[in-house]
C-alpha cells in the first residue's frame, strides 16, 4: 500500500491478535484501493504496552493492540471490564462489548488522544500451581500468586485470601519451579506458551477475568485521514473481530490440548459463587463515581 | 583562577557532591526496599507490593544524577583512540562540539521530560498511587545538571582551565 | 537517507570522542527529527530503558564488589587460591586464574576482577621473577571468567535487550560449564607459555596452611553459596540474588571481618553509583537507539540478508562471532550487548540457536573484546595495575587470546557446553 500504518503488539508473530491486525491491513488495502495498509511490529520491538499506548498517543505509531488493563490508570471506563467476575461468561463478555456499552467504553479513547477502533478476545484468566489441585477459596489461602504490577489483580488476589506478588513475567518460571512463588494466573494460550504449565500442573477454571483486548488508532493519524478512509478503518477493524475470534478459539483448543497431554490436572466443576463474593470489596474500592457504578448495572442487566 | 572561576567551581562542586549524596542514599534505600521484598515474601508470607515500583523509581534518580556528575567528572565511557591522532588545538574544538551536543541533548531531557510528566499526570502508578508524572523528575532533574555540568565545561575550556575526560584527565581534586 | 543519518551521527560522534550514551542518544535523536516524528520517543525509550526492575541487578552487584575490594574480602580469596594452585608449574600464573574463578563468582565483574586480583597478583608475580607483561597478559584475559560465572550482571543486561522473556536463571548456570572451561583453557596456555619461560614452582605450603586460609575466606566462599543456593532453593530471584548479595557483604564486612569504616563504606557507596550511572545510562540510550533499528526494520533486514547469505548455522555463526569480535574490539561490552541482541538474536534463533546458548556465546565474545585494543577496559585495567605500556602487553598476549576464542568455538559449537546444566532443572 502507499502508506504502510505501524501498528505495535507484544505478543509474538502468528498470535491470535497479530494476525489479526495483518488481515485488517489486508481488509484495509482492499477498501482503500491500496491507499492504506498495515504493518504489525510484535514481540514488543517498539516497546511494552504502557510506552506503546504513550507514543501512540503522541502519533509516533498509529496503531497499538494493547490489554484494557494498561488503560486502567489512564480511562476511567476500562476499569468496569477490567473487574473481576464483571462478565459471566465469554458469551456474556462478547454481548456486552458487541453491543452500545462496548461502543460508549470505545469513544472513551476519544479525549485520550486516542481512536478505539475494537476489542478483541484474551479468553478468561485462571489461578494455577504448583502444589496441590485448588477446588475451593480455602485451597487458596496463603498461597503466593504471581500478578501484573495492578492494583485491581493485588486485590482480588488479597480478597480471595492469596498473597499477591508482582514480579516481572520474564522471572516467573523458574519463580514457580524454585518455590519463590507457588503459582500464577493466566489464559490457556499462555499457561501453555510460557511454559508455565510444565512447573505449575495444577490448573483451576475459576475464569476470575474475562479482560477484552482492544486495538486502537492515534488522534493524530485519525485526523490526517479522509472521512471515507476513516469508515474504511473502523469497517476493517470491525471486521478482523469475528476471525480474531475464530483464530482465538483454535489457538484455545489447542493449548488446552497440549497441556492436558502433559497430564496436567484440571479442576473445571469449581463452585464460582464464593470466588464472587468475595469480590465485594474490590467492587467497593474502584467502583467510586455514579459512572462507573451506572456502567457496572448495565453490564450485569446484559442478557 | 579569577572570582568567577571560583564562585562557578564552588557552586558547581557542591552540587555535584549533593547529587551524588542523593544517589548514594537512594542506593542504600534501594537495598533496604529489596531486602524487605524478599523478607516480606519468605518470611512474613506477605508480599509488599510497592517496593518494585518504588525501587525502579529511585534508581532513576542515581542514574539520572549520576549520569551528569559524570559529565562534570568526565567518568563517562568514550572512544579517545581517534582523537590521540589530533593536535591539542583541534582536540579541543571537538571536545567542545561534544559537549554542545550534550547541552542539547540536557535540553531535550528537560524539554520533553517535561512534556511526559505532563501527559502522564493524571494516569497513577500501580500499587504506590503516586502520579505517573513523577517518573519523569528524575529525568528532568538529570538534564538541568548535565546542562548546568555542561555550561561549566565550555567555560573551563575557554579560560583554558582543565576540563576531566575518561582515561585522559581527571578534575584537580581542589575543584572536585 | 534515515540510515545514513542514524549511522553517521553516532560514528562521528563516537569518534570525536562523545560520551558513548550521548552518541546513542543523540543520533536517535537526529534520526527521529529527520523523519518528522516527535522527538519525544527518545526520552520515554530512555526513562522507560532504565526502570527495569532487573536491570537493579547492576548497582547492586557493582555496589556488593566494591565492598568485597575494600573491605578485603578479594585479598583473602586470592590467599587461599595461592595455597591451592601454588605448586603447578609456573605457580602464580595458574593462582591466578583460580582466584578469578573464585572472585569472579562474587563480583561478575571483568573490570572489578582484573582491578582487584590484578592488583594483588602482579606486584607479587613479578617479586617472584616471572615477566610482568605474563602477568598482566594472565591477570587481563582470566578476568573474562567473571563474566560467564554467576552472578554476570552483562548477562542480565542480554536477557532484557532480548526483549525480557530469556530466564536469568537458566542464563546464569548456563555460564557455568563453559566459564569453567575458559579456566582450564587458560590453565593450560599459562602452564605452556611458564614451561617456556623456565618460570617457578611455589612450594605446597601444607594441608594446614591451605585449612587456615581456607577457613579465613570461608565467608567470601559462602556469599557464591548464598547467591546461587538462594536463587535455586527459592528464597528469592536471580534479580533479587544482587540485592542479598550486597546485604551478606555488609554483614561479613561489619560484623565478621571489622574490616571497614563509615568513611570507606561512603566511598563504596558513591563509587558503586558512579560506575553504575555510567553504565546504565548508555543502556537507556540505547533502548532510544534499539527502538530506532526496530522502528526502521533493521534487524528484519538483516535476517534476510544473512539468509541469503548462508543456510548452513555453521557458517552464519561464524560469521556472527567474527563481526562481534571486530565490534567489541571497538566498544565496550554493555552497550554492544543492547546494540547486537536485538540484531543477532532473531538471526541466531533463525538458525535455531537457543538464545540462552547465544547469550553465552555473545557475552564470552564480547568479553574477548574487553582484552583488545584499540578499546579494552579490562586491558586498560590490567596494564594500568600492571605499570605496563598497552603495546608491550598485547605482543605476548596471543597464546592467552587463542586459548579465549578456543573456548569460544567450543562454546559456539557445541551446544550442550552451555545447555546441558540448566536443562538439569527443568
Ligand atoms: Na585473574
Ligand atoms: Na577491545
Amino acid at each position: 500500500a502507499e502508506t504502510m500504518l505501524r501498528s505495535s503488539d507484544t505478543h509474538p508473530d502468528g498470535y491470535p491478535t497479530v494476525e489479526a491486525v495483518k488481515y485488517m491491513g489486508k481488509l484495509l488495502e482492499e477498501k482503500t484501493d491500496g491507499r492504506l495498509g498495515i504493518e504489525v511490529f510484535h514481540s514488543a520491538q517498539l516497546g511494552e504496552e504502557k510506552d506503546s499506548i504513550e507514543q501512540t498517543q503522541f502519533g509516533v505509531i498509529d496503531l497499538d493492540r494493547v490489554s484494557l488493563g494498561p488503560f486502567n490508570n489512564i480511562i476511567e471506563e476500562t476499569k468496569v471490564p477490567s473487574l473481576p467476575y464483571i462478565f459471566r461468561s465469554i458469551d456474556h463478555m462478547h454481548k456486552v462489548m458487541d453491543g452500545p456499552i462496548g461502543e460508549d467504553i470505545l469513544k472513551a479513547f476519544e479525549a485520550h488522544g486516542l481512536i478505539g477502533l475494537c476489542f478483541y478476545d484474551a479468553g478468561a484468566r485462571s489461578f494455577y500451581n504448583s502444589q496441590k489441585p485448588i477446588m475451593s477459596m480455602d485451597d487458596l489461602k496463603g498461597m503466593k500468586f504471581r500478578v501484573m504490577q495492578s492494583d485491581v489483580f493485588v486485590k482480588m488476589v488479597d480478597a480471595l485470601g492469596g498473597n499477591a506478588t508482582p514480579m516481572p513475567y520474564g522471572e516467573v518460571y523458574s519463580s514457580i519451579q524454585t518455590g519463590v512463588i507457588d503459582g500464577a494466573e493466566n489464559n490457556w494460550p499462555s499457561f501453555e506458551s510460557s511454559g508455565h504449565f510444565e512447573v505449575a500442573p495444577y490448573y483451576t477454571l475459576d475464569q476470575h477475568l474475562i479482560v477484552p483486548e482492544v486495538l486502537v488508532m492515534s488522534k493524530k493519524t485519525w485526523d490526517k485521514l479522509s472521512a471515507e478512509d476513516q469508515a474504511a478503518v473502523r469497517e476493517a477493524a470491525k471486521e478482523s473481530v469475528p476471525y480474531m475470534r475464530k483464530l482465538w478459539a483454535e489457538r484455545e483448543a489447542a493449548s488446552e490440548a497440549k497441556v492436558k497431554e502433559a497430564g496436567v490436572k484440571i479442576v473445571s466443576d469449581i463452585d464460582k459463587t464464593p470466588f464472587i463474593e468475595a469480590m465485594k470489596p474490590v467492587y467497593d474500592e474502584f467502583v467510586t463515581s455514579d459512572k462507573l457504578k451506572s456502567l457496572v448495572e448495565r453490564i450485569q442487566a446484559t442478557e | 583562577m579569577t572570582t568567577f572561576f571560583l564562585i562557578l567551581t564552588r557552586v558547581m562542586a557542591i552540587l555535584a557532591r549533593i547529587a551524588l549524596a542523593l544517589s548514594g542514599i537512594g542506593l542504600v534505600l534501594m537495598t533496604a526496599f529489596i531486602a524487605w521484598q524478599v523478607f516480606g515474601r519468605f518470611v512474613l508470607n506477605d508480599t509488599p507490593t510497592w517496593t518494585e515500583s518504588v525501587s525502579v523509581l529511585i534508581m532513576g534518580w542515581f542514574i539520572f544524577l549520576g549520569a551528569a556528575v559524570g559529565i562534570r567528572e568526565g567518568y563517562h565511557l568514550s572512544f579517545d583512540v581517534f582523537l590521540y591522532l589530533l593536535p591539542d588545538r583541534v582536540k579541543k574544538v571537538l571536545h567542545t562540539v561534544s559537549d554542545l551536543v550534550v547541552v542539547a541533548f540536557g535540553c531535550g531531557m528537560i524539554g520533553y521530560g517535561v512534556q511526559l510528566a505532563d501527559a502522564t499526570w493524571p494516569t497513577t502508578i500501580p500499587n504506590v498511587g503516586w502520579s505517573g508524572g513523577t517518573a519523569f523528575l528524575a529525568l528532568i532533574s538529570g538534564g538541568v545538571l548535565l546542562v548546568l555540568f555542561s555550561l561549566e565545561r565550555l567555560a573551563r575550556r575557554a579560560a583554558g582551565l582543565v576540563t576531566a575526560r575518561f582515561g585522559e584527565v581527571e578534575l584537580p581534586d581542589e575543584d572536585r | 537517507m534515515e540510515y545514513w543519518i542514524l549511522f553517521g551521527t553516532f560514528t562521528f560522534l563516537l569518534l570525536i570522542g562523545t560520551p558513548i550514551a550521548f552518541c546513542l542518544g543523540v543520533s536517535s535523536f537526529a534520526t527521529i527529527a529527520y523523519l518528522g516524528l516527535p522527538p519525544v520517543v527518545v526520552f520515554q525509550r530512555l526513562n522507560s530503558g532504565v526502570s527495569i526492575f532487573a536491570l537493579m541487578a547492576i548497582p547492586f552487584f557493582i555496589f556488593a564488589g566494591n565492598l568485597m575490594v575494600r573491605g578485603d574480602i578479594a585479598r583473602r580469596l586470592v590467599a587461599l587460591a595461592g595455597a591451592a594452585v601454588g605448586h603447578f608449574r609456573g605457580g602464580l600464573g595458574q593462582v591466578n586464574i583460580l582466584a578469578s574463578v573464585l572472585f569472579g563468582g562474587i563480583s561478575g565483574s571483568a573490570a572489578a576482577d582484573a582491578s582487584a586480583i590484578g592488583g594483588l597478583m602482579v606486584p607479587q608475580m613479578k617479586e617472584r621473577g616471572y615477566d610482568a607483561d605474563y602477568a598482566v597478559n594472565i591477570t587481563v584475559v582470566s578476568s573474562i571468567i567473571a563474566l560467564m560465572l554467576p552472578p554476570s550482571h552483562n548477562l542480565i543486561i542480554y536477557s532484557i535487550a532480548g526483549g525480557g522473556r530469556i530466564s536469568i536463571a537458566d542464563l546464569f548456570t548456563a555460564g557455568i560449564i563453559p566459564g569453567l572451561v575458559l579456566a582450564l583453557s587458560l590453565m593450560v596456555a599459562a602452564w605452556i607459555v611458564a614451561r617456556k619461560r623456565g618460570y617457578p614452582l611455589e612450594d605446597f605450603p601444607g594441608i594446614r596452611a591451605v585449612g587456615s586460609l581456607l577457613l579465613s575466606a570461608t565467608p567470601g566462599l559462602v556469599l557464591v553459596a548464598i547467591i546461587f543456593g538462594g536463587v535455586r532453593s527459592g528464597v528469592f530471584t536471580a534479580s533479587e540474588s544482587s540485592c542479598i548479595a550486597v546485604v551478606y557483604a555488609m554483614f561479613a564486612i561489619f560484623f565478621l571481618y571489622r574490616t571497614m569504616n563509615f568513611e570507606q563504606f561512603r566511598m563504596a557507596v558513591s563509587d558503586a553509583v558512579r560506575t553504575t550511572a555510567m553504565v546504565l545510562m548508555v543502556i537507556g540510550c540505547a533502548a532510544a537507539f534499539g527502538w530506532l533499528l526496530a522502528f526502521l526494520r533493521i534487524p528484519t533486514q538483516l535476517v534476510e540478508f544473512m539468509r541469503d547469505l548462508s543456510d548452513s548455522p555453521i557458517v552464519i555463526l561464524l560469521l556472527i562471532n567474527v563481526l562481534l569480535l571486530i565490534l567489541g574490539s571497538f566498544m565496550d561490552m554493555s552497550p554492544l550487548i543492547v546494540i547486537t541482541t536485538p540484531i543477532f538474536l532473531p538471526v541466531a534463533m533463525e538458525f535455531n540457536v537457543d538464545p540462552v546458548q547465544f547469550g553465552i556465546i555473545l557475552v564470552l565474545n564480547l568479553g574477548i573484546g574487553l582484552c583488545t585494543p584499540p578499546v579494552g577496559t579490562v586491558l586498560f585495567v590490567g596494564c594500568a595495575v600492571g605499570k605496563m605500556p598497552v603495546w608491550d602487553v598485547v605482543k605476548t598476549i596471543w597464546p592467552f587470546y587463542l586459548a579465549g576464542v578456543f573456548t569460544l568455538m567450543l562454546v559456539t559449537y557445541i551446544p550442550a557446553l552451555s545447555l546441558w546444566l540448566p536443562s538439569l532443572f527443568h
